[in-house]
């Protein structure tokens, strides 16, 4: 006997068909796969380059070297690596928010957006199935950066060494900034709709804008409020490694202390951010 | 039935009023044309219909439903100019036109593409398609899994007259096979081959619709001429039943009420008047001096 059709089973069809029509999409986009090779071959390149800074400056006989080693401690050990890497990781998100923008803007462009409403998606559906992009994208390059942590990490720890998964938790925190900023960038290609305008404008304020504006903030109104920028907000989830920290310890703990709420803005934002996409696309025009 | 009720639709661009209350239905089964002159609103108002555009006022329903992705999906379209993923090929477009609408399969991709001629072409990406080659393959989206609805904006846009004649035989067959068809064109001459309905919008108004005879046969037309062009004008200006009479060329074009141009009657009325005539017939009204009679008022 045939089991009855279910809303949820329905959901989860619906679902399926998102996915496999997105991947549709994607799997013969040439620009994609170059893309996602650049960013696999960046995060495990950048974290390489600065281990070997490390060693390079650590390994050296001179009085200067062994005092920057006992400073510095070993960063890339575990379980430290989960947040050194995350942080160094973290710089390069503009990479797979080149994807992100172009994966949007060329609906846009190829007037593709309309021709899947025409074709039979609801405006809805159409944004799911760019939120289900944002979130694969987020979770490669999570695994990603988890897997390049964790190669460090177990290549310089020494076996001796106890509560090596104490800050695996920073896997957790490093998917939802990444899903977090990478949904700004979707956001961005959304309202501009071309994509090197797009590119150049994330790509500003993320590199150029926003720090700036952040730091000009601190120094010269001595306000905190530049925390609540829409990256800083993300960004906040991973503090500078705590070697850096060294250098303010005062102001490394409370940035530790400041994760928490962190998370919860982060949260805000992302369904802010996704609300906004939802109502744009449902009230404009294609 | 009527497969789509449009009521009181009105759409404007700021200040430009693009559709206007448009209001008529389109019977089961018909191929109905929606005709106007350039930025006459055909384009908006099957946007509007495809859920593309949102009408500032009025309503649609198909098949007395108010539209949803769920009748989209059954209802084949080509709207304005064929949206394609530029980096796929044929087959990799289409099946994304599947997995949205559910029409067709895999099978039902190939036979469309042939039906199209493009399956010599089907794995060439879109990006390298000729204008031609990129309306056909929008045709081949619209025509799969073989849906009963199919809405075509300007479907013989950039064919070749080869390819403007196998779309109208393709529009006939599938007519003859049940289908309704809505196509929107300014190709007047095409959509009085293919077209059993008519609407005509101009400035987004609708200035008549209704079955293609019931449109053009408001009035009769008879062609006449004689040795003496002018005194046969005269004289046919005076003819009971005259209402127009137009001069073109050698020849007079005399409009008369519906169901009175009776050829034997003027013929002896000229002759009565001392004038011979050596031509006369009746002329079917076409389809593009009706639209010009229309549009230009």
């Amino acid at each position: 006997m045939n089991s009855p059709i279910t809303n949820g089973d329905q959901q989860l069809y619906s679902m399926a068909q998102i996915i496999r029509t997105e991947w549709l999409k994607i799997k013969k986009y040439p620009a994609f796969w170059w893309v996602m090779g650049i960013t696999a071959l960046t995060y495990p390149g950048v974290n390489a380059i600065f281990v070997y800074e490390y060693y390079d400056l650590t390994e050296k006989r001179s009085a200067a070297g062994q005092v920057v080693k006992a400073l510095l401690g070993n960063p890339f050990a575990l379980p430290e690596c989960w947040k050194t890497v995350a942080y160094f990781s973290s710089i390069f998100v503009f990479i797979p928010a080149i994807v992100i923008i172009m994966l949007i803007t060329n609906e846009y462009t190829y007037k593709t957006n309309r021709q899947n409403i025409i074709d039979g998606w609801s405006r809805k559906t159409f944004m799911t199935g760019k939120l289900v992009d944002v979130l694969i994208l987020s979770a490669i390059v999570t695994a990603l950066y988890a897997v390049v942590a964790l190669i460090i990490g177990i290549y310089n720890t020494t076996s001796a060494t106890t509560g090596k998964w104490q800050m695996v938790y920073y896997i957790g925190l490093f998917a939802l900034q990444t899903f977090s900023q990478l949904s700004l960038a979707f956001m961005v290609g959304l309202l501009v709709r071309k994509s090197f305008i797009a590119l150049a404008i994330f790509t500003f304020y993320f590199i150029m804008l926003e720090p700036i504006a952040v730091n000009v903030i601190r120094v010269k109104l001595h306000s905190n409020i530049g925390r609540f920028f829409p990256l800083q907000v993300s960004h906040k989830l991973i503090p500078r490694p705590a070697f850096i920290g060294r250098l303010d310890e005062k102001d490394y703990q409370a940035s530790l202390e400041a994760v928490k709420y962190h998370v919860g803005y982060t949260l805000v934002l992302i369904v802010l951010t996704w609300a906004f996409c939802f109502w744009v696309n449902n009230r404009r025009d294609l | 039935m009527s497969v789509l009720t449009l009521q009181n639709i009105s759409k404007s661009y700021g200040k430009i009023q693009a559709l206007s209350n448009l209001s008529f239905e389109i019977p089961q089964g018909c191929v109905f044309g929606v005709l106007g002159p350039n930025g006459s609103g055909k384009t908006t108002l099957l946007s509007i219909i495809l859920d593309v555009l949102k009408a500032d006022s009025g309503n649609f329903l198909w098949f007395g439903q108010p539209g949803s992705p769920e009748q989209r999906k059954k209802i084949g379209s080509l709207l304005e100019t064929p949206n394609f993923y530029h980096y796929l090929s044929a087959v990799n477009n289409l099946k994304i036109t599947n997995s949205i609408s559910g029409r067709g399969d895999y099978r039902a991709i190939d036979a469309v593409l042939q039906k199209v001629k493009l399956f010599e072409r089907k794995d060439s990406r879109f990006s390298s398609y000729s204008l031609g080659m990129k309306q056909r393959l929008a045709i081949a989206a619209a025509l799969l899994g073989n849906p009963k609805v199919l809405v075509l904006d300007e479907p013989t846009n950039g064919l070749d007259p080869v390819g403007i004649a196998e779309i109208r035989e393709l529009i006939i067959e599938l007519s003859k096979n049940g289908h309704t068809i809505i196509m929107a064109s300014h190709l007047l001459d095409e959509v009085e081959k293919v077209c059993t309905h008519v609407a005509i919008i101009k400035k987004g108004s609708l200035l008549t619709t209704g079955a293609v005879e019931d449109v053009l046969a408001d009035e009769d037309t008879i062609e006449i001429s004689a040795a003496d062009i002018a005194a046969l004008a005269t004289v046919m200006k005076g003819y009971v039943n005259s209402i127009k009479v137009l001069q073109d060329g050698n020849f007079l074009q005399v409009s008369m009420p519906k169901g009175t141009a009776r050829l034997e009657d003027v013929n002896n009325y000229c002759f009565s008047k001392g004038i011979v005539l050596n031509h006369l017939v009746f002329k079917k009204k076409r389809l593009e001096a009706k639209f010009f009679e229309l549009t230009n008022n």
